[in-house]
């Protein structure tokens, strides 16, 4: 206990030295003309709470950005947990499936806009998309290398206490899987989070996303820094969460502990 | 008839890996209860032979019957410890040596009174909750043996299960498996290279020729327990396994 609370009295530290360099170099440099100062930025960010930005408040903002991340990221991580176990299970399904998933992945989120208005339109379901696109491929290849990393001995342990082949996926397969899911998880909410900018891209009036484009068009830099704040802040946050929750299903492991 | 059936008959057991014949025409039974060592050069292929036991391998040619029917885990009560570790380690000590009762499907108050008499006789009780990436080498060969010894098997199928301890463990846990021997009158088949541990187990010795393997010798091993190392009989007896097993 003593050892987390000196990690985060460290982390605390190291990001005040930082706002406290940053505060530096905009108060005492030239730098203070294109950005503004870490104070300013901060107070903008709190005050958005109560004065909205736009037609919302700062809350509103995140939460909207969280229900059009969250959605397409539950179905992405079902989804690619299914496909990854097909794939690691079967091998025909690797042969066919594992192609497209490698053709596909490296295109980033960005380039699929254009197509993705035109197939889903301006409105959620483009967003949807895009987000989708971002966490699927991550939580399908590191399901499916949790697949793969089966212990031969442990199966051959099963088999011998009696184990028929539904158990053995049950009691040995998804067991094994379980850490591989998770890490899989925790990336692509780190990339899925990431694409609310590009998702917010495409018309919206509301947003972490839309603070920084709006910000953008209007040339207000502290609206363009509280926007990436909120996005650094709130994915702290729901990465926190899922380490949590990772460590109390993955207890055995060295990496949920 | 029923009472002359051996409790393991294997006939012309053959086993190839292309063309390579690695176990050659072996036939031998072992009685009800008997605890039979099985000895033999390095490489002899051992290891394959408790495989083909256990129909992990399909052997080329030959029968395994336990009880006289054809050797099967699904349906009958084989166990096997391997020389590997290999306890589940998502799964607490208590959870693993109940792993195979789940599997089984046994009543849930024999599970839990089977599970608490084995926590207790290899002496982890204290260790239930503990997950096997923090316990020590010795403690996971235990787990090991109570799961495999929880589902009260017919037939217990040992592969060096020592090979990696050393030698104040190696007696220490071989003391407690031939108490969970005598407790609970399981058939046991122990393959090991150590000679000593072979006679300070068995009841009988099985050795084995070099490759292509087949039976040389079974040995009675008459020796009362609990056996001294030291003591002449068992050095005499020592002495002319690894006799047998020098003069291929």
């Amino acid at each position: 206990m003593a050892e987390k609370q000196k990690r985060v009295a460290f982390g605390a530290l190291g990001i005040f030295i930082f706002l406290c360099i940053w505060y530096a170099a905009t108060t005492l440099t030239s730098l203070g003309k294109v950005m503004p100062d870490p104070i300013t930025v901060l107070a903008g960010f709190f005050t958005a709470f109560v004065e909205p930005i736009g037609t919302h408040s700062m809350i509103m903002h995140i939460l909207v950005s969280l229900r059009r991340m969250l959605i397409p990221y539950f179905f992405g991580g079902v989804l690619g947990v299914l496909v990854g176990i097909l794939m690691g299970w079967y091998k025909l399904a690797d042969a066919i499936l594992m192609p497209y998933i490698q053709m596909i992945r490296p295109i980033p989120p960005i380039a699929w806009i254009p197509l993705s208005i035109v197939w889903f339109g301006f409105d959620e379901g483009s967003k949807y998309f895009l987000i989708f696109l971002a966490c699927f491929f991550t939580i399908a290849l590191t399901t499916y290398n949790g697949v793969h990393s089966v212990d031969e001995t442990l199966v051959r342990a099963a088999r011998m206490l009696g184990a028929k082949d539904n158990q053995l996926f049950t009691s040995i397969v998804l067991p094994t899987t379980v850490p591989y899911i998770f890490s899989g998880l925790q990336v692509a909410l780190g990339s899925a989070w990431a694409t609310i900018v590009a998702a917010e891209m495409i018309r919206s009036s509301e947003g972490v996303g839309w603070l920084i484009i709006s910000g953008q068009e209007v040339g207000n830099m502290t609206q363009i820094m509280v926007g990436i704040m909120a996005i650094a802040l709130t994915g702290l946050l729901i990465t926190s969460i899922m380490r949590g929750v990772e460590s109390k299903l993955c207890a055995w492991t060295v990496r949920g502990k | 008839m029923a009472n002359k059936e051996p409790k393991v008959r294997v006939q012309n057991l053959t086993k190839k890996f292309g063309d390579l014949l690695v176990l050659d025409n072996l036939n031998f039974e072992v009685e009800e209860g008997e605890f039979l060592c099985i000895v033999g050069p390095t490489g002899c292929g051992k290891t394959t032979f408790l495989n083909s036991l256990t129909r992990l391998y399909q052997p080329t040619a030959g029968e395994i019957l336990v009880n006289g029917i054809p050797v099967d885990p699904k349906k009958q009560n084989i166990s096997y410890i391997f020389q590997e570790y290999s306890s589940f380690p998502w799964l607490t000590v208590e959870q693993n040596i109940r792993f195979g009762l789940e599997i089984k499907k046994i009543p849930k108050e024999e599970a839990d009174a089977n599970v608490e008499e084995m926590l207790d006789i290899v002496g982890l009780t204290k260790f239930r909750n503990y997950y096997p990436s923090q316990l020590s080498i010795s403690m996971l060969q235990r787990v090991a043996i109570a799961r495999a010894f929880a589902t009260k098997p017919e037939l217990l199928l040992m592969d060096e299960p020592y090979g990696q301890l050393d030698i104040d463990l190696r007696f220490k846990l071989e003391d407690e498996l031939i108490k969970l021997w005598k407790k609970t009158g399981t058939t046991v088949l122990f393959i090991t290279h150590n000679i000593e541990e072979a006679v300070y187990l068995s009841q009988k010795i099985m050795v084995l020729t070099n490759k292509p393997t087949s039976v040389k010798t079974v040995l009675d091993n008459p020796l009362p327990l609990p056996r001294d190392v030291v003591s002449e009989e068992f050095v005499a007896l020592r002495n002319k396994v690894t006799d047998l097993i020098k003069w291929w």
